[in-house]
């Protein structure tokens, strides 16, 4: 039962990051039909960044956030300059998959040159000790993260359907011509949705380094699986984002407590039979194709 | 973009053959390195895996980022087959390529229906199953993979040496290479480049979309799993270490580097892709800068990939092959009147999209011979009756009989096999095919010679197209468009676009033909081009419905008109009672006493 609790913690903690990260794909998605395939390398940057500025520089860690949060939303800025911009009208509906994943192999290999290739330990800002909680022992930085993930999880949702530039940014999404129509910046939007979608990967990055270490490579995974947990709940559909972040979360743990092979494997099967039953996630929207 | 050009084969195909074979036994021969002749090897075989991927993704339109599972099926198979049961290197090689075209048929189920982000997805779930089993399972050798894999043997029983490998790879490159040029300029290609010029518009000609994509995927994987188990053989060592995603994205990039659909872009980008580590070898460190690089700029500046983009270099263009010109068969023209003509009897027909009813028991009958005009306002409801009438739709209640059989239900392409089809209000062209092959699309159901009647190239096949192609260009001639026939269907004008719709539409033998308004965006000349054209057609024996907002055109052709309004019908009959119809005045006019109430 202990290991349950446990596991059901932990499932909760990673699945809320995989739900952070994933509505940074949700974002861009509804505003421009394309998403960062290197959002898992900018979780890293995020980490890395927070490290150097928590560790190394000593500051304070909601100052070291900061910069992280920062540093990422301006590379999002970038990203979307470099990668997405010149590909978006492409003759190849899908060449801001590669642009993008270039992007990422090339931060990898950036960090590997500034930080190196080893495993850092990033120190919780809520210390190392175990916390009981009944016979479980969890850690602090584990309940941190399903607060603080979760909290701007809604936060996000709050922003987009009630502050005007939220709203802005939702009427993109719906009909680019008509709000540009109606004096909307689509450009400024645009950008603005790849600078919060990175930011969001930068703070997933800051919250599980303490769990993980921090390393030039810890961004893959997290990065794939949160995509995962987007296509399962509906790319366009941010309470199914949720869904999926935490029904992948709580799933790779669970199973992990059966077994270590069926922790690797359980997302990509959960992912197939959602798929081949619903070919658009959990909550995706079924579109008829207009003729 | 594929290539207007006829065949591969004749002198110069074996002439580009003989070549091709000569460098690849020159090349060992004349830089004996072992290092050389092991990168060499890792070309050859990447390159089969990347036209592998170049036939899902170039061809038929769809992604893949877990192709390294495929690669690794091929592997594990031929590996374990030689390694447990002491297999010959053919018959485990063999047996790995079937085992990954099955797999690939699997996957293709999930496939079908996803489509974007959500394809790329089960895709790549599928590249990590892959690995994480490969990685966990004993049988596989876990993380320690499995080692001594025996090179092939040659007759008399020695092992092959490294450039002895490297002839048999090579060779086998040149072999996928031809086939694959077969089947891109067959009926094959033709068929998936169609799939994806338009999925839509090809069911409507009789092509079963989802069959098509399978084989897309199920070719695919065989190139995959040929590639990979000559890979196993290379190294004598295998584990789950070389099938991860970047694997998947390296092989993906080769494709879309080289130019995807171009044919020979798989060949290009493979070789970049390949080379680069060996140019580069020196800057280990910054390898994955000029890697991601040298992919962020090519797609960038070259969105056609390398081939893709010299093809648009007229002074290329200008060294290629130009087709030979066809002598049109118009005996076409007299099997579209063959076959009973079909009365259309739609009774009760309403199809609702959540609360919005865009038809609501709709009543019609369509006499056989006769031209029945389709009119109403905007938002009237006509374009679902003929998605509905062509299978697109499913009817929520109602009945439609075509010649006394209830078809209402049934999937596009069963439709066209009824001898049913259409033009589209939004022009569906498949453009990157030619203005004649999309009318041989048209004729998919007619031609009777499959897979590897074109895979070899057999005689009857090449006649058969032949014939064919004769017959396309005697459609073509019929709606006008006949000295464009080897331009890309994208670089028609918008009248002639429609014009090559209906040829294409023709094409099918139809019984019926609906046209969703043939004369939006047509000029005036072209207009009345138009109308003598669906005059021919009716002469032909062809019953059609016209949807059109053109009035003279539509009152000039039609033998009865329906007119709908808010998705029910509210009058029919001849060109003179509904135009006397004082519903369908207000329907279009507005009623009269609201005028007075503004006034």
């Amino acid at each position: 039962m202990v290991k349950i609790w446990q596991a059901v913690v932990s499932g909760l903690s990673i699945g809320s990051i995989y739900a952070l990260i994933a509505q940074g794909y949700y974002v861009t998605f509804i505003t421009t039909a394309t998403l960062n395939f290197g959002q898992g390398e900018f979780l890293m940057i995020g980490a890395m960044v927070g490290l150097t500025a928590y560790v190394t520089l000593g500051l304070p860690f909601p100052i070291a956030l900061l910069i992280a949060l920062a540093v990422t939303a301006l590379m999002g800025v970038a990203l979307e300059r470099v990668a997405i911009r010149p590909v978006i009208r492409h003759v190849l509906s899908h060449s801001w998959v590669l642009s993008t994943l270039a992007i990422s192999i090339i931060l990898k290999n950036g960090a590997v040159h500034i930080w190196g290739p080893e495993q850092i330990k990033f120190p919780s800002p809520f210390g190392d000790q175990v916390v009981q909680i009944g016979n479980a022992g969890i850690f602090p930085q584990e309940l941190f993260i399903i607060v603080a993930a979760l909290g701007t999880v809604v936060a996000v949702q709050i922003f987009l359907k009630r502050s005007v530039l939220g709203k802005a940014l939702m009427a993109v999404a719906h009909n680019r011509n008509a709000a540009a129509v109606m004096g909307i910046d689509v450009k400024k939007m645009v950008i603005l949705a790849f600078a919060l979608s990175s930011a969001l990967a930068g703070l997933g990055g800051v919250l599980i380094a303490p769990v993980t270490f921090a390393w030039a490579y810890m961004g893959t995974v997290p990065g794939i699986k949160a995509f995962a947990a987007a296509i399962f709940g509906g790319l366009e559909n941010p309470v199914g984002i949720l869904i999926g972040g935490l029904v992948i979360g709580l799933g790779e743990q669970l199973f992990g407590t059966i077994s270590s092979n069926l922790k690797e494997g359980i997302t990509f099967l959960f992912i197939l039979i959602m798929l081949a039953f619903r070919p658009t996630g959990l909550m995706g929207r079924r579109t008829i194709e207009k003729v | 973009m594929r290539l207007p050009i006829l065949a591969a084969t004749g002198p110069r195909g074996w002439a580009a053959i003989a070549v091709a074979a000569a460098v690849v036994y020159a090349l060992p021969l004349w830089l004996d390195d072992p290092f050389f002749i092991l990168v060499m090897q890792s070309l050859a075989y990447l390159y089969i895996v990347a036209m592998g991927i170049d036939i899902l993704v170039g061809w038929s339109g769809q992604i893949s980022i877990g192709h390294a599972g495929l690669y690794a099926m091929g592997a594990y198979t031929s590996a374990l087959l030689a390694t447990r049961a002491g297999w010959p290197f053919w018959a485990s090689a063999s047996t790995g390529v079937v085992f990954a075209g099955l797999t690939g048929a699997v996957l293709a189920l999930p496939s079908l229906r996803a489509k974007g982000p959500y394809l790329a997805m089960v895709t790549l779930a599928f590249g990590f199953m892959a690995e994480v089993t490969a990685n966990r399972w004993d049988f596989t050798g876990g993380p320690m993979g499995i080692m001594a894999i025996p090179s092939p043997r040659l007759l008399n029983g020695e092992e092959m040496d490294g450039t002895q490998y490297f002839w048999l790879i090579g060779g086998a490159a040149i072999v996928v290479q031809v086939l694959a040029a077969n089947l891109y300029y067959s009926r094959v290609g033709r068929t998936l480049f169609a799939v994806q010029g338009s999925e839509v518009a090809a069911e409507t000609l009789g092509v079963n979309v989802y069959g098509w994509k399978v084989l897309a995927f199920v070719l695919s994987s065989v190139c995959a799993g040929l590639g990979g188990a000559f890979f196993a053989h290379q190294n004598g060592f295998i584990n789950s270490d070389t099938f991860v995603f970047g694997l998947s994205v390296q092989l993906l990039t080769s494709a879309l580097m080289g130019g995807t659909g171009t044919l020979f872009g798989p060949l290009v980008g493979s070789m970049i892709l390949n080379l680069i580590p060996t140019v580069f070898a020196h800057l280990h460190e910054y390898q994955l800068y000029i890697y991601g690089g040298i992919i962020l700029v090519t797609i960038v500046f070259l969105p056609r990939g390398i081939v893709g983009s010299l093809l648009r270099l007229n002074a290329v263009r200008r060294l290629l092959p130009r087709p030979a010109p066809i002598a049109p068969d118009n005996s076409v023209l007299g099997e579209l009147s063959l076959g009973a003509q079909p009365s259309v009897e739609v009774r009760d027909l309403s199809r609702h999209f959540g609360g919005i009813r865009a038809l609501q028991n709709v009543d019609v009958t369509i006499q056989p011979g006769e031209i029945h005009g389709l009119i109403g306002p905007n938002g009237s409801g006509k374009s679902t009756f003929v998605n509905v009438l062509t299978g697109i739709y499913k009817p929520t209640t109602g009945s439609v009989h075509v010649a006394g059989r209830e078809v209402s239900g049934t999937a596009s392409h069963r439709m066209a096999r009824m001898g049913v089809t259409r033009t589209f209000q939004s022009i569906r062209l498949f453009g990157d095919l030619s203005v004649l092959d999309n009318v041989m699309v048209g004729f998919h159901l007619r031609l009777k010679h499959g897979f590897f009647s074109h895979l070899f190239q057999t005689a009857g096949a090449v006649t058969e197209e032949a014939a064919y192609r004769a017959k396309a260009m005697a459609l073509l001639e019929f709606v006008g468009i006949g000295d464009r026939a080897f331009d890309l269907a994208q670089n028609l004008s918008y009248g002639q676009q429609r014009l090559l719709e209906i040829a294409r539409g023709l094409a099918i033998g139809p019984k019926l033909l609906l046209l969703d308004e043939p004369a939006a965006g047509v000029n005036p000349t072209e207009l009345h081009h138009l109308s003598e054209i669906i005059g021919r057609i009716k002469q032909a024996g062809v019953t059609q419905v016209v949807i059109e907002h053109h009035m003279e055109l539509i009152m000039g052709i039609s033998d009865s008109i329906s007119v709908l309004d808010f998705g029910q019908k509210i009058a029919d009959g001849t060109a003179a009672e509904v135009q006397a119809n004082p519903k369908v005045i207000e329907a279009y006019l507005g009623a009269p006493d609201e005028e007075d109430a503004h006034a």
